[in-house]
Parts: C-alpha cells; structure tokens; sequence
C-alpha cells in the first residue's frame, strides 16, 4: 500500500502557524483569525489519517471466450471501517473494452461489502492476464490518499473466431488410420473404385455376381478404403506487417485455427509448426484435446526478432510425419522461410503455400524513387511465387476481405490442371 | 468558484485600505498568479497563494490601523474555501464516473468544515473582546500555540508521500 498526504495538510499548518505568529508579532487578532480555518484542518486532516482497511476479491466468469464475447469481471469489495471514496481501476488489455466506467468511484460503508461488475467484450485473440485492480482510497477531504493492488490476476483466453468453411483441401496421400477422407488406394471402403478377377483371399461378398455372370468367371468388385490425413500446419512467424492489431500474423493465425477446426472435426491428425524468430511446434494429434493445444499455442504467438539462419532440419522428423499434407501460411517476407518451405517440397512434402497478403498493410511511399521501388518489392514477390509454381507448389494469394474459402478452391483448381512433379 | 473566492477577499482588502490598493493589488496579483498555476495542476503552490492572499489582506490591516476588523472571519473562510475548491477541482480534474452522492457527500464535509472554521475565528476575534487580566501570560499560551502547531506543519511536511 502506497500512502501520500496532500502538500495541502502540511501547507495548511504553515498557514495556521504563520497567521499566529504573525497575529502574535503584529499584535492584530484577526491574523490569529485568519489562521483558524487552517489550524482547524490541519488538525481534522491529521485525525483522518488511518490507513485503510480493505479486502477484494477479483474474478471473472468464465477463462475462456470467443473473439467478439462479453466476459463479467466482479469485484467484491469490503472496508473494514468503510471509506469515503474509493476509485477502482481495472487494468485491461487493449484487446478488452470495458462495457461500463473504468475506472469509477464508490463509497464504503462499513463492514458492507459491495460487489462491482465490469462487462468486457472481447475485442481481439490472445492470451490476456486481468488484474489485479489499482484501488485509491480517499478521506472526505482528499488529505490522505492510499494506493495498493487488490485481487489475485486471473488470466482469461480470448479465441479467435472460427471462419466455417465448406469444403478441405484433399491431400495427395493419405495415411494408414481409419478417418473420413476417401483414399487413392485400394482395399475394404465404402466407395466403388474397379472390379478385378476373382484371387484367392478375396471374400464372398466382394462378388460382383452381375460382371462374373457375364465374363463367366469370377470377378469382384474394389473399393477405395476411408483414411484419415495429416495436415501440418506451416506458421511464418518471422514476420508480421499491419497496423492497429491488424496484421499478417492476426490473418495468419485466424485462418491456422479455422483450418485446424475444420481438419480435425474430419477425424485427421492435425501438427502445428511455429517457424519464426521462437520456433516450436506440435505434433499430428486428432480431437478436441488436439485443437485446444492448437489454438493455446495460436494464442501465445508472436514476432520474435532473429538473425539466426534456420532451415527445417531444426525440426523433428515427428512433427513432419511423411505423406502429410504442409498447408504453409506465410507473407513470403523472409528468405529463410521462402527457403524452408522448398527445402520442405524437395524432400516430397505435398505443400500448399497459402500467401497472408502483406499488400493491403503496405502504404506506398510518395514520388518517383518510392514508386520505383514498391514496383520492384511487387516484382520479387511475383518471381519467388513463380519459382514455387516452377517446383509444383501451388502458392495462393489470400487477402483480408477475402473468404478462406476462395484460396482452397484455387488451390484444387491448380491441383486439377497442374502435372504432378516428382522432384 | 474557488478564484471567486480568491477575487472576492482580495477586492475586500483593496476596498479596505484604498491607498494601499497597489500594493495590496501587487501582492494580491503574485497570489492570482500562483492560483492559475494550482488550478493548472500544481497543488503544492496552494500554501503560497493563499499566504499572498493572506499578506495582502494583513497589509490592509496593518495599514487600516489598530481597528478590529469585524469581518476577519469571513475573510478567513473566503481564504479557507479558495484552498479547499482549487484542491477538490485538481482532485476531480482526472476522476471520471463520480456519483452524486461521494460528491454530496464532500460537498456537505467541506461545507462543515468551513463552517466550524467561521465559528472559529468568530470565536478567537470574540475572546479577544473580553478584557485579559494578564496580557504576558496571554501572550505565552499565544507563542506557545503558534510553535506547537509549526512543529506540526512541520512534521507533516516531513511524512513520506
């Protein structure tokens, strides 16, 4: 608890004792009058120094919400001795607003607690810690004030909204477990994929009665079995263009987290790779456990500055199980990333490299040289595409205002008409 | 409301004692100075300005000559209000969202204040009207007070804020 007195105290009994002495040296009484107000308050300033008596409790409804919620902070509070007026000050997060004065005042009575509630809505993502409250008591007459942080911080997880999306992007290949996706091989499934003549082995009913009647042997029908994918989500984080919360990294990790719903409601194993400044990963997990890890760790991303040269050999082979599908989010700033991800088709990885426009969050400097130079930024993006597109890598320009939905169609599109290269 | 206050004693000084009124004016016109800087946010000036004021109308008396002034106590409680409206407005000045009642509340505490400070002087010019026997002995509980409550300024002023 901090305390201060107001200069006002100290600077009224002056005034009390100069009018007295002055009173005294000049023999007028009215001076002596004069300083009687002051010493009157002086002396009621300094009784009314007793220090506070408060507990608080701090809590809020709920730890986690979605982009957009409103979340209820309660403070409980409750004054021994009461207290003529408290200013409460709930330090919040810029990603939370509050829906209600902050800070406010109130008066205590004694011994009666009073429980305040701040509504916050939820502005932005993150990983938020609320609290503790900066409370200032004051006496009737603002001689006195103490300062001190009241209630325990509570942390609060704030996700980001989901975008639904219709449809996924089918990977290449699929992987030996049971999942929703349907599979290029052959085996026991659902699907219709050819008939064949009859082998030892093969069961009764994959007879196809119809075919062998007509070939007068036995033939008998394939099917393309269900299996499950693995998607290994790509994060650039060495990077991050944007202004007021809004960014490429924000774009970036609202789209890993929609997508990462998304692939794991279809029963697939979804890996997160973090490969910025700080990198860390997660490996191929399915369920709801999976996308809370997921989204936690969306959360607590950030920029990190580095200069350090890092490839994909800094990764385990486990977070990159082989057959998996790499969705790369990335704004294609930094060469190491650019590198990586070649690197990542090079060794055979089905790679998708989805482009979080930096464009839009770019303001074009005025006159010729600034002009010149924004083209010539606009031209090596343009070329480093182009040598993804030579590797068989489908790269995707996504921008803000756009659906996630549009860079997945153009991603099967390019799947549809493009060769398959074995590099 | 509080530089009301300050302009009201300082036009009663001059009205007091008009062939002083420059001088009174001059001393008035650093403690008026002193109040726009209190009101802008400096609150330890406050003693000053109101000790310019103070001396001001304590140069009124002195030049008046050795008349009572009878209206000394309300000189006091329109010094006393200048002090205490300039300090609740700095108080104020940054605090959002106050409830009528806290307001209320200081309102009627100030106002009390002021009103046993007006009781007060009232009190002190009143028992300089009757007759003391023994005017050294008076004047030691005077000296004697007016030492007491510096060593209480004084050690208010020295308290960790």
């Amino acid at each position: 608890m901090t305390r201060a007195v107001s200069p006002r105290l100290a600077g009224y009994a002056g005034l009390a004792g100069l009018g007295l002495v002055a009173g005294l040296a000049a023999g007028r009484v009215e001076l002596v009058a004069l300083a009687a107000p002051f010493a009157l308050a002086a002396v009621v300033g300094w009784a009314l120094g007793r220090p506070p008596r408060l507990e608080a409790t701090l809590t809020v409804d709920r730890e986690r919400a979605l982009e957009g919620e409103q979340v209820t902070a309660t403070l409980e509070l409750v004054a021994l001795d009461g207290a003529d007026r408290v200013d409460i000050l709930l330090e919040l997060p810029h990603a939370l607003r509050a829906k209600a004065p902050n800070p406010r005042a109130v008066r205590l009575h004694p011994n009666a607690p009073l429980t305040l509630e701040l509504p916050l809505r939820c502005e932005r993502w993150g990983a938020f810690s609320l609290g503790s409250a900066l409370v200032r008591v004051r006496d009737r007459f603002g001689f006195h004030t103490w300062e001190m942080h009241v209630g325990q911080r509570t942390s609060l997880r704030v996700y980001p909204s989901v975008e639904t999306l219709r449809s996924l992007l089918p990977p290449l290949e699929t992987q030996v477990f049971i999942g929703n996706r349907v599979s290029r091989t052959r085996g026991d499934g659902i699907e219709f994929a050819d008939v064949r003549e009859w082998a030892p082995g093969d069961r009764l009913r994959r007879i196809n009665w119809r075919a062998s009647a007509r070939r007068r042997e036995l033939w008998v029908n394939d099917q393309h079995p269900e299996r499950n994918t693995d998607v290994v989500l790509f994060l650039d984080t060495f990077t991050d263009v944007g202004s007021q919360g809004r960014g490429t990294l924000d774009l970036t990790v609202r789209a890993a987290a929609s997508v990462a719903h998304r692939y794991l409601q279809h029963k697939d194993r979804v890996g997160l790779v973090s490969f910025g400044g700080f990198l860390s990963w997660l490996l191929p997990e399915s369920g709801t456990r999976q996308l809370y890890r997921i989204v936690d760790s969306l959360l607590t991303m950030d920029v990190v500055l580095s200069y350090a040269v890092k490839g994909v050999d800094v990764l385990p082979p486990r977070s990159l199980p082989p057959k998996a599908l790499v969705l790369a989010l990335t704004p294609l700033l930094d060469v190491r990333s650019a590198a990586a991800l070649l690197d990542l088709r090079a060794r055979g990885f089905d790679l998708v490299v989805i482009e979080v426009s930096p464009v839009p969050f770019v303001e074009p400097g005025t006159g010729e040289l600034a002009d010149l130079s924004y083209r010539l930024w606009q031209l090596s993006r343009e070329s480093l595409r182009a040598r993804y597109q030579q590797a068989g890598v489908p790269v995707i320009e996504w921008r803000e205002d756009e659906p996630f939905q549009v860079p997945f169609e153009e991603v099967a599109a390019f799947r549809r008409f493009a060769k398959r290269v074995r590099v | 409301m509080s530089a009301l206050a300050y302009a009201g004693v300082l036009a009663y000084a001059i009205a007091r004692e008009p062939a002083f009124a420059a001088a009174i004016a001059g001393i008035g016109g650093i403690g008026a100075l002193l109040l726009v800087f209190v009101l802008m946010g400096s609150e330890e000036l406050l003693p000053w300005t109101l000790a310019c004021l103070g001396g001001a109308y304590a140069l009124s008396l002195v030049a008046h000559g050795s008349a009572i002034d009878p209206r000394a106590p309300l000189v006091a409680l329109g010094l006393f209000m200048c002090g205490e409206l300039a300090s609740w407005s700095l108080q104020e000045r940054y605090a959002r969202a106050t409830p009528r009642a806290i307001t209320a509340a200081r309102a009627v505490a100030v106002a009390a204040l002021a009103l046993a400070g007006l009781v007060a002087a009232a009190l002190v010019l009143s028992i300089s009207a009757v007759p003391a026997g023994n005017g050294l002995a008076w004047t030691v509980l005077g000296a004697a007070a007016a030492v007491a409550i510096l060593a209480v300024a004084v050690r208010l002023a020295q308290r960790p804020t």
